[in-house]
């Protein structure tokens, strides 16, 4: 009997200890990521490119505060939203790090429902005149600073030099154009090469967003209300991208990959995206020197229409489970807002600049033998410096995705306004 | 005194000393969350500010055109594909039980090894063979059958198919491994005296084994049932939901409105609980309709 007991006993222990155990966990880990005074822990995605930037950026720091740790977990960017949204809705904000990247899309969504996870930095010291205007307009929310921009996402036309000249055309004929020139002159290119100008992801509304963006549109007014069943610009976006698949100078691919082996592979001539995309182009070492790069055409029937969008990109922001916001802001503020020389070393992996001052330094003069030996990373902060304010909205994943199925519909031989109309109502159901 | 405890009370005291433990932990881990999910079902509004609402989220979602669509699609899935995947899985069975079957042990492994591969890379694996440029055009293109590729994906009945092509491949195997141990337990004497008797190979098949295996077949069925209202991986890896929102599951709608769009936990709490009736409902008819046993 006694035996029995104690084993009865030890089972209930053991089932205690387990359901404590897990309470325990978390208010662990919590402690575990605020650390001491002079550490600060960042999720960001991408070892090549954005880790290694904030760990150049932890070399400067600790220039003038030796002190100073950084401690890096690399997090890919549908987790960190994940995560951001399990803490921040369970109340736990004390388990987020102290500095997170953030898409620039994603940014008004998480700011706006979580208002109390994110740190205001619009009364720090840092200086947001000196970026992009069209790049801080994504981490402002109700006039106030929510994120130091990072990556610039200035919208870059990609061509290949070699299969243009194929067609009896240069790149330098695509500078500055039309979307209207850009089909009749991809038809061209069609007809004489087999290859398409441009390819996307199918249901994604990636090129559309530039094309919108480009004439200062978006899917949503200023009040917040979506924009689009009477959205004049989106109309004639929708027209123009139905043009060009049925032209047959876009082609639609069904996923990323496949889209970045529609660049390497050469299946097509050429490519519209954020800056970023130079990364993948170059990965295909046998065409070096055969891209060169310029600005994305235009709208033919818009006034505000103008070559320069905004494609992507990411942005800091400073959560509020920090233990030392102001070292965080601090930290963020006189590297990434206040040293040319951080951007002068994080260049060689493609990490442009949106920080103004940056973009005078000699290490942006240089060429790159890749895109033609040209100077593309001045052109490329030129493009941004051009970018115009764009309203990316909070609600910018359901209109995407509304959009997208719209434009699918479309394509199969659906109405435009009937398709725009249900779409504008889906993003107002999604509102409610 | 000692109090001498009679023996049924020992009995029951020791069966509830070994219950105890794990029921407490079911209710911890499994039950309280789910009412709290329950009460979250009844609340509405963007990330952690909400509200009390009544019952106005499962009004919502009879509003809501692309959860109707998920439904549709859900069901479309469901129709179509346990029956195919439980027939097959029941001849493969009956083929694979046969005595006199050579190399029974590698057919076996063979057809039960796809529902041991991860779900994301099986996933990843059918939209690769399927793009335009995939393997399986190429295939159809080398042998005459198409002139260019065909955009498997990019067709919403085409992409459904693939779906459920893809399910079909990873569970029928899986599905088939009940039914072979169902059949262990068959009487091959039962089939010997059929024999002698005169039935042929589908008498046999269909008045036997069916009839023994029925149990066998309420829990396969119910199990897939229970696992295609739950659908997730295929519809977020391989289509996206694409294209139109044409394979877009229930599970996958849930997971957009939490953690893509911005986030409305109750009302996707409120989705996941019509799941959880539609699954109970269905288990609840097949098991009036399959289970004669009282």
């Amino acid at each position: 009997m006694k035996k029995r007991i104690i084993s009865g006993l030890l089972v209930a222990s053991m089932a205690f200890a387990l359901l404590t155990g897990c309470g325990n966990k978390s208010e662990k880990e919590s402690t575990e990521s605020s650390g001491d005074e002079n550490t600060l822990t960042v999720w960001c995605w991408d070892p090549a490119f954005n880790i290694n930037a904030i760990q150049e950026a932890e070399k400067i720091y600790q220039k003038d505060n030796p002190e100073f740790q950084l401690e890096v977990v690399e997090t890919p960017w549908e987790d960190l939203q994940t995560k951001l949204t399990t803490a921040a809705s369970s109340n736990q904000i004390d388990t987020l790090p102290d500095i997170v990247l953030m898409q620039d899309d994603a940014f008004q969504k998480n700011v706006i429902s979580y208002s109390d996870a994110f740190v205001d930095l619009t009364d720090t010291a840092i200086d947001f005149s000196q970026f992009a205007e069209g790049k801080v307009s994504a981490s402002i929310v109700d006039g106030a600073n929510y994120g130091v921009p990072f990556d610039n996402g200035a919208v870059i036309a990609c061509y290949r030099e070699d299969i243009l000249e194929q067609a009896g055309f240069t790149t330098a004929e695509f500078e500055d154009i039309t979307w209207d020139q850009y089909i009749q002159q991809g038809k061209v290119v069609l007809e004489k090469t087999g290859k398409p100008l441009l390819s996307c992801l199918a249901g994604e509304t990636d090129v559309l967003a530039m094309m919108l963006r480009s004439a200062g549109g978006g899917f949503f007014d200023e009040e917040g209300n979506a924009l689009i069943a009477d959205n004049e610009i989106l109309k004639e976006v929708v027209e123009t991208y139905i043009e060009l698949v049925k032209s047959g100078v876009l082609i639609e691919v069904n996923d990323w990959d496949q889209y970045i082996g529609s660049l390497n592979n050469e299946t097509v001539a050429g490519t519209i995206n954020g800056c970023w995309i130079m990364a993948s182009i170059q990965t295909a070492e046998n065409q070096a020197g055969k891209w060169k790069i310029t600005n994305m055409p235009k709208l033919d029937g818009t006034s505000s229409a103008t070559n320069y969008a905004n494609q992507g990109g990411s942005s800091w922001a400073v959560t509020k489970g920090s233990k030392n916001p102001e070292l965080a802001a601090d930290f963020l503020g006189s590297t990434f807002g206040g040293s040319v020389e951080l951007y002068d070393n994080i260049l060689s992996t493609g990490a442009i600049a949106t920080y103004q001052p940056a973009a005078d330094s000699e290490k942006y003069a240089q060429t790159n033998d890749f895109f033609g030996g040209e100077e593309v990373y001045t052109k490329i902060v030129e493009y941004a410096s051009e970018v115009p304010d764009t309203i990316n909205g909070v609600y910018f994943y359901e209109a995407r995705d509304a959009v997208g199925t719209a434009i699918t519909n479309i394509i199969a031989g659906a109405d435009i306004s009937t398709e725009l109309k249900t779409a504008q109502e889906t993003v107002e159901f999604n509102m409610q | 005194m000692k109090r001498k405890m009679s023996i049924a009370k020992r009995h029951n005291l020791t069966g509830w000393t070994f219950i105890v433990p794990a029921a407490l932990l079911i209710v911890a881990m499994s039950f309280v969350p789910m009412v709290q999910a329950m009460i979250l079902s009844f609340q509405s509004g963007k990330g952690t500010a909400l509200s009390f609402v009544g019952l106005s989220n499962y009004v919502r979602m009879f509003k809501d055109g692309v959860f109707i669509q998920s439904i549709k699609n859900t069901f479309f899935y469901l129709i179509l594909q346990v029956p195919i995947m439980l027939v097959t899985a029941l001849i493969l069975a009956s083929v694979l039980n046969k005595k006199d079957l050579k190399f029974k042990g590698f057919f076996r492994t063979a057809i039960f090894l796809p529902c041991a591969t991860s779900l994301v890379s099986y996933a990843i694996i059918f939209r690769s063979l399927f793009a335009v440029d995939g393997f399986v055009n190429t295939v159809l293109i080398k042998l005459g059958i198409l002139n260019t590729g065909y955009n498997f994906l990019g067709n919403p009945t085409s992409a459904k198919v693939i779906i459920i092509i893809a399910l079909l491949w990873r569970w029928t195997g899986y599905n088939m491994v009940f039914y072979l141990s169902g059949l262990q337990n068959i009487e091959y004497s039962v089939y010997e005296a059929a024999m002698i008797d005169g039935a042929t190979a589908f008498q046999r098949f269909w008045s036997i084994t069916i009839p023994l295996l029925k149990p066998m077949i309420l829990l396969t069925a119910i199990m897939s049932t229970n696992g295609t209202l739950q659908l997730f991986d295929e519809s977020m890896n391989l289509t996206s939901g694409g294209p139109a929102n044409a394979t877009i599951t229930m599970s996958h709608y849930i997971y957009n409105v939490s953690f893509k769009y911005v986030p409305n936990f109750g009302y996707a709490a409120a989705m996941s609980f019509l799941i959880l009736v539609l699954v109970a409902l269905l288990a609840l008819v097949q098991m009036k309709v399959g289970d004669k046993r009282d």
